[in-house]
């Protein structure tokens, strides 16, 4: 095929879409509203896997002992939670030092921090680092019973929490592409079903000239195609904003989920070009999948 | 080169359109077919461009067996015929150039090709002062002469017209004819199906008659102005 043939094919795909301005532009709101909703779903599953990684990551536990406890305790407590088997090593972590990380994580907010002054309200704490992260839990059990402590970090229930959320939303994910798969893919039909109809003459005649079935369904392809990258690009457009506004209000909780040892949120700076590709790819894929199949079915060449 | 041996067509609601039809049309004949309505013309003519398969027989055009043909050698088989309809069978939205046009860039024929072939056809058929136009601004005259000049544009050995008169004014239907034969001359095939039988007498020629699916009469006739 030659140049000129291809650049006649594609303009034939995006006049396609002219003539059928309003069919496109369902299809492209039903895509659109599809690419986001699982890409909203991936997204939530991506950053519960993070905040989760973080405890794995780290093979550790935060330990924050009351505050006002003497400093002979704070001795003995490090001593007692060496003790513990599974542990393997035991680091004091002061409230100073605890409060400095604190503020650099969250360098928004260093004003507030400042203002607070020397009213510290962090507490003294130790990091404990465990052999095995499946006795993690076992063991922050056993630390809570201790006299004097104040709060384990790593709790039983909030990770199974997160694993169970993260269960959900992969199920939901699952039903959430089914239903949407189908839905877009029966628009994408009646759209297609329609660009062919205004060309059926078109057809017609470049059957009876000899013109390749290849040819013929290209332009369909093309519209197919180039409606699925829009909405890819609209479905990215939507999810930046949603999500760089979400992670400015969750960000005020990132610096206490580091604090109790558990992984960030991801700033949407480090994942834009994935999602960016994702919905770029997955729009175009769908769309022109949609068309071709539905082409064979109304085309019958 | 048109062969039909012993072909039936038999439509899938029961209908015998064609009845054991055997009949051969050289490289370079001009031949009319003729018959009442519903005798099986068009059948013919739809058996003859694969838009359906003989029930039996063998159908073969330009070389081709149409019995045999692949579904993906359809494309290419058609590149080697002209067609030319009743009803025209014009693009609306697109000019009478670039109705032509269109022929040659589905088969990707190179740009510089299609600029000078196309306003050569277009001069054939007399029609350079309207090649700008659209169809809903022609006579159904000229529509039929765009209608040719697409027929000829990939210089086809076999031009199949299903009654290209049929729509337009009797006193143009001569001028429509007379181009078939002007096109004959230059070595092209002709099948050109009509009811009009002044038409047939005027010109003369090889006559075929289709009565109820068979083919009655099967001969060359003297025309009346025939030289
Ligand atoms: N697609 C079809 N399905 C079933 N029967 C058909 C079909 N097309 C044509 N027929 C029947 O086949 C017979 C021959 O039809 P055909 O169209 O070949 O006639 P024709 O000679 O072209 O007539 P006309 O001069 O009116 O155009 C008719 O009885 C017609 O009703
Ligand atoms: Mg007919």
């Amino acid at each position: 095929m030659k140049l000129s043939g291809v650049k006649y094919l594609t303009d034939q795909g995006i006049e396609n879409i002219w003539k059928n301005k309003m069919m496109a532009f369902a299809t492209f709101c039903v895509l659109l509203i599809s690419l986001m909703l699982v890409g909203a779903s991936v997204l939530f599953y991506i950053n519960i896997d993070s905040i989760i990684g973080g405890i794995s990551d780290k093979n550790e536990i935060a330990v924050f002992v009351n505050e006002n406890t003497s400093d002979e305790r704070i001795v003995a407590i490090e001593q007692e939670l060496s003790a513990i088997k599974g542990v393997s090593s035991v680091t004091f972590d002061s409230k100073e030092e605890a409060f400095k990380r604190m503020m650099e994580s969250m360098p928004d907010y260093q004003k507030i921090f400042e203002s607070l002054g020397e009213d510290n309200p962090l507490p003294d704490g130790f990091r404990v680092k465990v052999n095995d992260i499946e006795r993690a839990v076992d063991i922050s059990a056993e630390i809570r019973l201790m006299p004097d402590i104040y709060y384990v970090g790593v709790s039983q229930e909030f990770v199974s929490i997160l694993m169970e959320l993260r269960h959900i939303v992969t199920l939901i994910a699952v039903v959430i592409i089914v239903v949407l798969t189908t839905v877009s893919m029966i628009m994408i039909s009646n759209t297609t079903k329609a660009s062919i109809f205004s060309r059926r003459e078109e057809i017609q005649i470049m059957k009876y000239v000899g013109a390749t079935n290849a040819f013929i369904r290209t332009p369909f392809f093309v519209e197919g195609m180039i409606t699925g990258f829009l909405s890819g690009t609209g479905a990215f457009m939507i999810t930046w904003l949603t999500y760089d506004s979400l992670y400015g209000i969750l960000t005020e909780k990132v610096g206490v989920m580091n604090v109790i040892g558990l992984g960030n949120i991801l700033p949407f700076d480090t994942i834009r070009f994935y999602v960016l590709g994702a919905y770029l790819l997955t729009g175009a894929f769908v769309g022109a999948l949609g068309s071709v199949l539905f082409t064979r079915k109304h085309i019958n060449v | 080169m048109v062969e039909l041996k012993n072909v039936s067509v038999t439509y899938s609601s029961g209908v015998d359109a064609l009845n054991n039809v055997s009949l051969k049309i050289n490289d370079g004949d001009f031949a009319f077919v003729v018959g009442s309505s519903g005798a099986g013309k068009s059948t013919m003519i739809k058996l003859l461009l694969k838009e359906i398969d003989a029930t039996s027989g063998v159908v073969t055009v330009n070389g081709y067996n149409l019995n045999k043909l692949k579904k993906r050698k359809i494309p290419e088989f058609r590149r080697t015929l002209g067609f030319v309809f009743q009803d025209f069978r014009l693009i609306p939205s697109m000019t009478v150039y670039e109705n032509i046009a269109f022929v040659l860039r589905v088969i990707d024929a190179p740009k510089k090709y299609i600029r000078k072939r196309v306003p050569y056809v277009i001069s054939l058929v007399g029609l350079q002062a309207k090649s700008n136009s659209y169809p809903d601004e022609l006579s159904g005259g000229e529509k039929q002469r765009v209608a040719i000049a697409r027929a000829l544009v990939n210089d086809p050995k076999l031009i199949i017209a299903d009654e290209p008169t049929g729509n337009i004014d009797p006193e143009l239907s001569y001028e429509i004819v007379e181009l078939l034969k002007g096109i004959n001359d230059c070595g092209t095939t002709i099948l050109m199906v009509t009811h009009e039988h002044d038409l047939v007498r005027h010109f003369g020629g090889r006559i075929i008659n289709i009565t109820s699916g068979e083919i009655v009469f099967d001969e060359v006739i003297g025309g009346v102005n025939e030289a």
